[in-house]
């Protein structure tokens, strides 16, 4: 098991290569002057115009398209991104401290709408056919079919504005005390992950009703096991290996969806700055960020094969 | 069918009933039986008529959708007072100490009916673990044995192994393994061959019956196959459409058929005297649509015997020694089915 999840990810390697490559490519084709996005502006304000050209030849700028790649591809491993265009800053620095903020709020709304889609599934499974089963279907219809933005401001306008029960706009910083920072993360968190709730909904239902007509699950019956240790030992168990690789699969839509939901809610992370950085042409910046989105997107694939190798026997053996 | 000590059990005019759409399906419709301590009972039928729904019914382990209409199955454990199964709550304490304890029950479908994600033995050691006051270990050791008793080659290594590595019938060897581990007094096994290949079910078969001599359960074994019947059985009950058609002994059943059903169920497999001297002849027309069963016998409509008597109540025949038949043309002493 260890050694397939390993070869897993050395076999991400190739991937991440050919990613960054086709970053460095579209950056390399972006307008502007690259010495912009390799020094820092106060290094180069005031240069003469020989000196900015013995700076680019010295800083490889003249060098072929695969030497320059390999060069920044080094720097990227060692967390140096260039800096912005825009506001002189590295991006690195830029990257660490919004980009905890970002997971801080993804993983809130992975945990709440873990919880919540796989209790109401579990619920609609349970009372099939009954007004609860119907409710949360409705529920998933409509969780599915809005988009983020419009539940963020929905969310705002009810719980915010008129009831007054959450601040509307902002984040809290490190430090504050575990209240404040449910009160600032649980409408953005909600609202993030209400789509992920309503698909995990439908889908907990579907498995597990799908699971209890397995003749295993009549097996366990048959052995006088008690309903309820049916229920977690072989319906919960086995329905949990297609919903783990749904969880998975949804990840990177959690952290797209996050640009849309830190800029309504006035949250400081990386997928609102991303926003700011297109309006402004920040392309250094914005492809720094989208490399970085697409290897959370790709890590999260190596974690499907590994969950579903841990939940699946018959995965684990090949 | 008198009171007898050595019956097991005993179901008298046995109803399951399913709702569906406003139709009703008549699955189990007035089965009685007696199934003899320590023997084997060949439950034999065209599928479709009702015999997996009959054991189903015995451990209450029915779908939602189905109803008990009226009967009674009186269990006459070793270990207990007689208890009507009907009684009981189909998920309740009594009943679920009695299912994989006293009554286990293995079913047609080796391939789905063991949980993929865990190894063999522990799915063995869940029944011993819920019904005794054992530790784990003692009860493994007990699993192994008990896999060791059919023949599974190598069963330490297997034991920790998972069902995909299992073929089809070392599965059904497992299944049987997890439906004796504690002792039961009654096996039920639904078309246990049906899904193997020839060669194998001869073998599983065989198993079986040597277990049974060893330790002495009863056995009743449902299949749509007389040839199996034949081999195996020491009473036969032939079902069809929900009722009991013919019940006795093996000899009387196949050397004295007395229901045209049975005979044309005869003469439709091959089974002893009739292999190759006979020719084969499928039973004239289908069955007919169980939620729509004619009056009277359901069998009338393809009986070459048929009578316009055919379409009232036929009653229970006592045509000698037990030998039962539900058919006008059968004479002898009548038996009422609560009786
Ligand atoms: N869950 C169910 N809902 C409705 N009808 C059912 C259900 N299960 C079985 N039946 C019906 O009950 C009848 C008997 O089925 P069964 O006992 O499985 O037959 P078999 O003798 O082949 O084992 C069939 O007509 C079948 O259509
Ligand atoms: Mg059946």
């Amino acid at each position: 098991m260890l050694k397939y999840f390993v070869k897993r990810l050395i076999m991400m390697i190739p991937m991440i290569v050919f990613i960054s490559f086709l970053v460095f490519v579209a950056l390399d084709l972006t307008p502007g002057d690259p010495l912009t996005a390799q020094f820092s502006p106060e290094s180069i304000s005031g240069l003469t115009h020989e000196q900015l050209d013995a700076l680019r030849e010295e800083a490889g700028l003249n060098d072929s398209l695969v030497v320059r790649y390999l060069r920044w591809f080094g720097g990227v491993l060692k967390g140096d991104f260039g800096y912005s265009i825009q506001t002189g800053t590295p991006i690195g620095s830029i990257i660490a401290n919004l980009l905890p903020a970002t997971i801080y709020l993804a993983l809130a709304a992975l945990v709440l709408s873990v919880l919540m889609g796989l209790l109401f599934g579990i619920l609609s499974a349970i009372k099939h056919n009954t007004i609860i089963d119907y409710l949360s279907s409705l529920f998933g219809v409509i969780g599915i079919s809005m988009p983020e933005f419009f539940i963020g401001i929905l969310a705002i306008l009810i719980f915010a504005i008129q009831l007054k029960w959450f601040p509307a706009q902002g984040r809290t910083e490190i430090g504050a005390t575990f209240w404040v920072n449910l009160k600032y993360i649980l409408l953005p968190a909600l609202s993030l992950g209400l789509a992920l709730t309503a698909a995990l909904t439908r889908y907990t239902r579907n498995s597990m009703l799908d699971v209890m007509n397995k003749n295993y699950v009549k097996t366990a019956r048959a052995k006088g096991l008690s309903e309820w240790k049916v229920f977690y030992r072989h319906v919960f168990r086995n329905a949990l290996m297609p919903i783990s690789v749904l969880i998975c699969l949804r990840l990177p839509m959690l952290i797209g969806g996050s640009v849309v939901i830190e800029q309504v809610f006035g949250y400081a992370g990386i997928g609102s700055r991303l926003l700011t950085a297109i309006n402004s042409n920040d392309y250094q910046l914005v492809l720094s960020i989208i490399f970085l989105l697409s290897i959370v997107s790709l890590l999260s694939s190596v974690l499907i094969d590994l969950i579903t190798g841990l939940l699946d026997p018959r995965v684990r053996y090949n | 069918m008198s009171e007898n000590k050595d019956i097991l059990l005993s179901i008298r005019n046995l109803k399951t009933h399913f709702h569906v759409r406003k139709r009703v399906i008549r699955a189990v419709d007035g089965v009685s039986l007696d199934v003899r301590a320590g023997k084997t009972l060949g439950l034999v039928g065209e599928s479709g008529c009702g015999k997996s729904i009959t054991a189903h019914t015995i451990l209450r382990l029915l779908p939602k959708t189905a109803r008990i209409k009226d009967g009674e199955i009186i269990f006459h454990s070793r270990k207990r007072q007689p208890v009507d199964l009907l009684k009981l709550q189909p998920s309740g304490k009594e009943m679920r100490g009695i299912r994989g304890n006293d009554i286990s029950m293995i079913f047609q479908d080796p391939m789905s009916s063991l949980n993929p994600v865990y190894r063999i033995g522990d799915q063995i050691v869940e029944s011993i673990l819920e019904h005794e006051n054992t530790t784990r270990a003692e009860a493994m050791e007990r699993a192994l044995e008990m896999l060791k008793r059919l023949s599974i080659p190598s069963a330490e290594k297997r034991i920790r192994e998972y069902p995909h590595q299992f073929s089809g019938g070392m599965k059904q060897r497992v299944m049987i393994a997890m439906g004796l581990i504690c002792n039961p007094e009654l096996l039920i096994a639904d078309e246990p061959t049906t899904a193997l290949d020839v060669t194998i079910q001869a073998q599983i078969l065989e198993l079986m019956q040597e277990l049974q001599r060893q330790l002495g359960f009863t056995i009743i074994l449902i299949t749509h196959n007389m040839g199996i019947v034949a081999d195996v059985a020491d009473d036969v009950a032939v079902m069809y459409m929900g009722k009991i058609m013919e019940f006795g002994s093996k000899e009387d059943v196949f050397l004295r058929p007395s229901h045209p059903y049975t005979r044309a169920l005869l003469k439709s497999v091959p089974v002893l005297g009739n292999s190759g001297r006979d020719l084969l002849e499928p039973i004239r027309g289908s069955t007919p649509d169980p939620s729509d069963l004619p009056e009277g016998c359901s069998f009338a409509p393809r009986c070459d015997f048929a009578k316009p008597e055919c379409g009232q109540a036929i009653p229970y025949v006592d045509v000698g020694n037990g030998h039962l038949v539900r058919c006008v043309l059968a004479e002898g002493r009548e038996v009422r089915d609560g009786q």
